[in-house]
């Protein structure tokens, strides 16, 4: 495999995750345009362990996954409040307030950010990826993936059910803060460098509109929709200067054809059921 | 000096005010969120350098962002908001991110990514009134903005359109079945959302002379900040929440540092969302969230 395709992958698998960062969060009909910020968590911290500590790069991911995601329950709390455009304008407030965090804290480098990180191996981040789809399949299959689906379509149904609305939410944080946090140390030590500037909200809309554009209602839509949007810029190569402005009306032109996302629960089982017999 | 950073702070908070106004425009007559409107913004200051490097005067030139802005801004109503008007409440503001990543990209391909500047204006004059240093082109910005902040309050709360706008904002469908017609209002809020934006770009390229064309995610941003603390589509709140940011930022400049800017700014608008959504001045009645 040649070292662009290599590269290609790599920041597929990387958008695959921040897609699950984002589906998990939609799948308990929340929403949230600030997972940049868990990201830039599990970046600066994993580059901090790595570079600073000289600790192995797969324990640094992890723990800073675990950092991100005690952050992500932090933020779930407060926002139980808040929803519609409130949950949109506070999670995006949170992201821009971590990557300012960033600027401004000096252990990680301030704007500058870190230079030598390095590590991230094709088969890692494939490996990542993996294990995070096993687990979101083993959630859906579960009883907290009904429990998700419960709070999604009806609180207070859900309540009277006896499902902890609020733990769901919470707990649904957590999970995307977890995956972003990965996410995030696997970019930093792939790009070599990490520095505030990547974490902005685009990062973090990206990660939504993979989610929409694919499909909400299952997690292989997340997976789909992440696929074909990062490979869509590279397939516009021939477009030249141009390709990022294709790229934006490719999105608006999807949205407006499909605005419930390419993959369906339903569209799966009827092509689950012609195997079937 | 207080008094001059206090005046330097108004002059900045009018930009910001002007594009909440647009915002709040939008989210308070449709419920909806757009995005995009910071890249409206950020297309406006490039028409009006544009215009102004062909020779235009100031006023040629707000008038050139003004036309392009409510241009673009009405073929995201066309393109972002109409097609999905029975969707899920997400999708046209989606749809309007991707906007913004289409217009930063055709801005870099027509203005190039380096900064603009906007050619200097000849004839400034230097006024000190009670130790204040005021240059006259800030004279015509405070001007400009002010002047523009109250015809659109005229306008909203003294006019037949802006009762028809207003009464489409509290309930659209019985303002339609009342014999207002709604499609009108919602091309005339984009047009003036979008007018404002206008403004606001080529006040803010003239001030500040650079101008780039990822300026207008910072700035779409900052009015957001400015519509919360201001109280959700409540339009003076919205103008008073974006001096306020002004004041704000120029304060921190002055007595603490730059780079704490974004943090101080950011941590504000969690920190009200949290615990105070409706803001400074709340909406009375009309809650759209």
């Amino acid at each position: 495999m040649s070292i662009y395709m290599e590269g290609i992958l790599m920041q597929m698998g990387i958008n695959i995750l921040m897609a699950y960062s984002a589906f998990i969060i939609l799948a308990t009909g929340q929403l949230s345009l600030g997972n940049a910020g868990f990201m830039a968590i599990g970046a600066f911290c994993s580059g901090y362990l790595t570079v600073r500590l000289g600790i192995p790069l797969p324990i640094a991911l992890i723990l800073s996954a675990l950092l991100s995601s005690l952050v992500g329950v932090a933020l779930g709390i407060p926002v139980l409040r808040i929803r519609g455009f409130f949950l949109v304008l506070g999670t995006l407030g949170f992201g821009e307030t971590v990557r300012a965090f960033f600027i401004n804290f000096e252990p990680t480098g301030g704007a500058y950010g870190m230079r030598g990180l390095f590590g991230t191996t094709f088969e890692m981040v494939l490996l990542t990826v993996v294990a995070v789809t096993i687990g979101l399949w083993r959630i859906e299959q579960s009883r907290i993936g009904r429990a998700f689906d419960a709070v999604a379509a009806d609180e207070d149904a859900a309540q009277g059910a006896g499902v902890n609305v609020r733990a769901v939410k919470v707990m649904a944080f957590g999970i995307g803060a977890f995956i972003a946090g990965l996410a995030g140390g696997l970019s930093a030590h792939h790009l070599l460098y990490v520095e505030p500037g990547h974490f902005s909200f685009l990062v973090s809309a990206m990660a939504v509109l993979f989610v929409i554009l694919g499909g909400m209602q299952t997690f292989w839509g997340a997976m789909l929709g992440a696929v074909i949007f990062s490979l869509l810029p590279e397939m516009l190569r021939f477009m030249e200067d141009w390709r990022l402005s294709v790229y934006g009306a490719a999105l608006i032109i999807l949205m407006i054809l499909r605005p419930n996302g390419l993959l369906s629960r339903v569209f799966l089982r009827n092509i689950a059921m012609k195997f079937q017999f | 000096m207080l008094a001059q950073q206090l005046v330097n702070g108004i002059l900045l908070g009018s930009t910001y005010a002007l594009i909440a106004l647009g915002l709040t425009l939008v989210l308070g007559v449709f419920g909806k969120l757009n995005i995009a409107h910071g890249d409206v913004f950020m297309f406006g200051a490039f028409a009006g350098v544009a215009a102004a490097s062909f020779g235009a005067s100031l006023a040629l030139a707000i008038l050139a962002g003004i036309f392009v802005s409510a241009v673009v801004n009405v073929i995201i109503e066309r393109s972002c908001f109409y097609p999905l008007r029975n969707a899920h409440f997400l999708a046209p503001m989606l749809s309007t991110i991707a906007f913004g990543i289409l217009l930063q990209n055709v801005a870099t391909q027509i203005w190039g990514s380096d900064p603009s500047r906007y050619p200097n204006i000849e004839a400034v004059t230097q006024f000190e009134i009670g130790g204040i240093l005021l240059s006259s082109v800030h004279i015509v910005i405070l001007a400009v903005s002010f002047s523009v902040m109250l015809t659109v309050d005229i306008v909203i709360y003294r006019t037949k359109i802006g009762r028809a706008l207003r009464a489409t904002a509290l309930d659209p469908e019985v303002a339609g079945l009342l014999g207002v017609n709604t499609k009108n209002v919602m091309f005339i809020t984009f047009l003036t959302a979008g007018a404002l934006a206008g403004v606001a770009g080529v006040l803010t390229a003239v001030v500040y002379s650079q101008i780039s064309p990822l300026i207008g995610i910072r700035q779409g941003l900052i009015g957001m900040v400015a519509m919360v603390i201001g109280g959700l589509g409540n339009l003076r709140g919205a103008m008073i929440g974006g001096i306020l940011i002004g004041l704000v930022e120029v304060l921190n400049d002055a007595y603490l540092d730059a780079s704490y800017r974004d943090l101080i700014v950011f941590s504000l608008f969690f920190g009200f969302i949290i615990l105070k959504p409706n803001g400074l001045f709340p909406q009375p009645s009309g809650n759209r969230s």
